[in-house]
C-alpha cells in the first residue's frame, strides 16, 4: 500500500449501525464473520420497525444461527448456499416498500452481488450499509477478455478467462462489483513480479 | 441573460384567483422544447419598475408554438401577480427567459409520486405529459381548499383518469402524507410543489420513514418579502445601491444598472449567491438554498429573496 495514494472508486466500508428512521429493515450476512457482525448489530438499540435477517452459512463454518435465533425478533432465514440466499433476497424484494433499510456484512462479492439485485428495484448501492467481514478477497475484471475472476488473494491473479497474469488494481467498478485487472507482463513477457498474498 | 420576446395570445380565467396565460413568440419562430417541471422568469414593467417572477411552464413540453403559465393572484405581495391579473391584456408584449428546470423528473425512478397543493399543480401539468409519453408508472395527488380552487382538475382527470387522486379540504378530503409515503414500492421518487408548510411536512414524513434524500424532490419559489430599506455597497463595481422596502436586493441592483447573476429569482437555485464582506446589522435569509449552518455563518446571501436589517451591507460584486 503506497502512502498518500488513494483511488476514489475504491469503496470504504464501515460497521453496521441501525437507522432508526425507517419503514422496515433487511439484514443480509454471510459466513461466520457476517454472523458475528449481525450479533454486534443486535447489541445496539433495536429499531421499532420489522426486521428480517437473511443468513448465508455454509456447512463446516462456525455458525451463529442459534445465537441469532435468540435475538432476531421477527424473521430469520438461514440459507446454506449463496444461490439460496440470493433467491431469498429476490423473494423478499417484490413486496418491499420505500423506507426499507438494507444492511449487508460479508465478503465484497456477497455485498456487490446483493447491490446488483437490489439495483433492479431502483435501490442505489450508496443507500446500502456495508460492512466488510471475513476476507479481503477481490473479484477481478480482466480488461483484456472481460471475464471476472473471483476470490483473488494475491497482488497478481491468473485470469480465469484468458489465463493472463493480471495485476489487481484498486480501481473498482460498482456496476461490475470488481477491481480492474491488467496484464502485468505485457511489455516484458514472462517478467512476473513476486506474487504475494495481500488480500487474505 | 438572453430573453425571448413574447406576446400574450390568450388569457383564460380558470378559477376566481387563477388566470392561464398563453404566450407566442413575437418573431414567429418556434419556442425551444423543454422538460417537464421547467419554469421561465417573466419580466414585467410595473409603473417603471421592472419585476421578474418565475412561473412553471404547464403546457406540453413538445409543443413549440406556444408556452403556457398560470398565475395565482396574491393580494399580499409586491404586485407581480396583481399586475399579471389586472393590467396584462391579450396582445401585450413581455420578455421571458429561456426555460430552466430545477424540478426535473428522475428518469431512473421505478415509480413517480407527484404531490401538488393548490397552484403547486402547475409544474406537474407539463411533467404528466412527459410521464404519459414515456408510459411511466406514476400517481398525482392533488390537494386544494375547495372545489372552486381546483384549477385544471377536470382537465387532468380527463387526460390521466384514475392516476389522479384529489383531496378537497372543504369536503373533508385530507391528504395523509405519512400514510401515502409508507406504502410506496421500492424505487419510488416523490415530488412535491405547494405551500411551504406542505412541502416541509412531506420532506419530514419521507425522512422519518427512511426515504433516501435523493428520492425526495421539492420545488418552492419564494416571492421576495418586503422589509426595511438598507444600503448595499458593491466592492467590485464600487457603487452603493439603496434597496427600498418594496424591492428585492437583486431588483435594486438591476435598477442601478448592475449586471447581477440570477436564474430562478425565488431562492431555489443558488445562482445569484453573493459573498458578504460585512454588515452593521443582521442578514434576513429567506431562501431555500443555503443550509442552516451557512445562513448562521452569514458569509453568503441570496439577493433574489433575502435582505438585511442594517444600514450598510457590503458584498462582492
Amino acid at each position: 500500500m503506497e502512502r498518500g495514494y488513494w483511488i476514489r472508486s475504491k469503496p470504504v466500508y464501515s460497521a453496521l449501525v441501525w437507522q432508526q428512521q425507517a419503514n422496515a429493515h433487511l439484514v443480509l450476512v454471510e459466513g461466520s464473520a457476517g454472523g458475528l457482525a449481525a450479533m454486534k448489530l443486535f447489541q445496539q438499540m433495536l429499531p421499532q420497525q420489522s426486521i428480517t435477517v437473511i443468513y448465508e452459512i455454509e456447512a463446516g463454518d462456525a455458525d451463529y444461527t442459534s445465537a441469532l435465533k435468540k435475538v432476531v425478533p421477527d424473521d430469520l432465514q438461514v440459507l446454506s448456499s449463496h444461490d439460496a440466499a440470493m433467491k431469498a433476497l429476490e423473494a423478499y424484494l417484490p413486496k418491499a416498500l420505500m423506507g426499507l433499510r438494507i444492511y449487508v456484512a460479508g465478503s465484497e462479492k456477497f455485498m456487490w452481488d446483493i447491490a446488483q439485485v437490489v439495483q433492479q428495484y431502483g435501490v442505489e448501492d450508496a443507500d446500502i450499509a456495508k460492512e466488510l467481514t471475513g476476507t479481503l478477497a477481490r473479484s477481478v475484471y480482466c480488461v483484456h477478455c472481460k471475464a471476472i475472476t473471483h476470490n483473488a488473494h494475491t497482488n497478481i491473479q491468473v485470469c480465469a478467462g484468458c489465463g493472463k497474469n493480471l495485476f489487481v488494481r484498486d480501481h473498482f467498478s460498482r456496476r461490475l462489483g470488481a477491481y480492474m485487472g491488467l496484464m502485468v507482463d505485457a511489455e516484458d513477457p514472462g517478467q512476473i513480479p513476486e506474487i504475494e498474498e495481500i488480500y487474505p | 441573460m438572453s430573453h425571448i420576446n413574447v406576446k400574450v395570445a390568450a388569457i383564460e380565467q380558470v378559477t376566481a384567483l387563477i388566470k392561464h396565460f398563453t404566450f407566442v413568440r413575437e418573431d414567429g419562430q418556434a419556442f425551444p422544447v423543454f422538460s417537464g417541471g421547467s419554469h421561465v422568469v417573466v419580466s414585467m414593467n410595473i409603473n417603471g419598475r421592472i419585476q421578474r417572477n418565475a412561473y412553471s411552464l404547464m403546457g406540453n413540453p413538445e409543443e413549440t408554438e406556444s408556452y403556457h403559465i398560470s398565475v395565482r393572484r396574491q393580494e399580499k405581495s409586491r404586485g407581480g401577480s396583481v399586475h399579471m391579473h389586472d393590467v396584462l391584456k391579450v396582445g401585450d408584449s413581455l420578455q421571458i427567459t429561456y426555460p430552466v428546470n430545477l424540478f426535473a423528473l428522475e428518469k431512473r425512478a421505478h415509480k413517480h409520486l407527484l404531490i401538488a397543493g393548490g397552484i403547486g399543480i402547475t409544474p406537474f401539468m407539463s411533467q404528466i405529459k412527459d410521464l404519459e409519453r414515456n408510459k411511466a408508472n406514476y400517481e398525482l395527488h392533488y390537494a386544494y381548499r375547495a372545489p372552486e380552487h381546483g384549477a385544471f382538475s377536470k382537465e387532468i382527470k380527463a387526460n390521466i383518469g384514475n392516476k389522479l387522486v384529489t383531496y378537497v379540504q372543504s369536503e373533508g378530503g385530507e391528504l395523509n402524507l405519512r400514510a401515502l409515503l409508507s406504502k410506496q414500492p421500492l424505487g419510488t421518487h416523490v415530488y412535491v410543489c405547494g405551500p411551504g408548510p406542505m412541502v416541509v411536512a412531506m420532506i419530514e414524513a419521507a425522512r422519518s420513514l427512511g426515504w433516501p434524500e435523493n428520492h425526495i424532490h421539492s420545488e418552492q419559489f419564494t416571492a421576495p418579502p418586503t422589509g426595511e430599506a438598507f444600503k448595499v455597497k458593491l466592492t467590485k463595481t464600487k457603487i452603493e445601491v439603496t434597496v427600498p422596502p418594496e424591492m428585492s436586493m437583486l431588483e435594486a441592483m438591476e435598477a442601478a444598472g448592475v449586471d447581477a447573476p440570477y436564474l430562478c429569482r425565488g431562492g431555489a437555485c443558488g445562482r445569484c449567491e453573493l459573498e458578504v464582506i460585512c454588515t452593521d446589522g443582521n442578514l434576513l435569509h429567506h431562501d431555500n438554498y443555503l443550509s442552516d449552518a451557512e445562513k448562521a455563518a452569514g458569509k453568503k446571501i441570496m439577493p433574489c429573496v433575502s435582505r438585511a436589517k442594517c444600514d450598510l451591507l457590503e458584498v462582492v460584486l
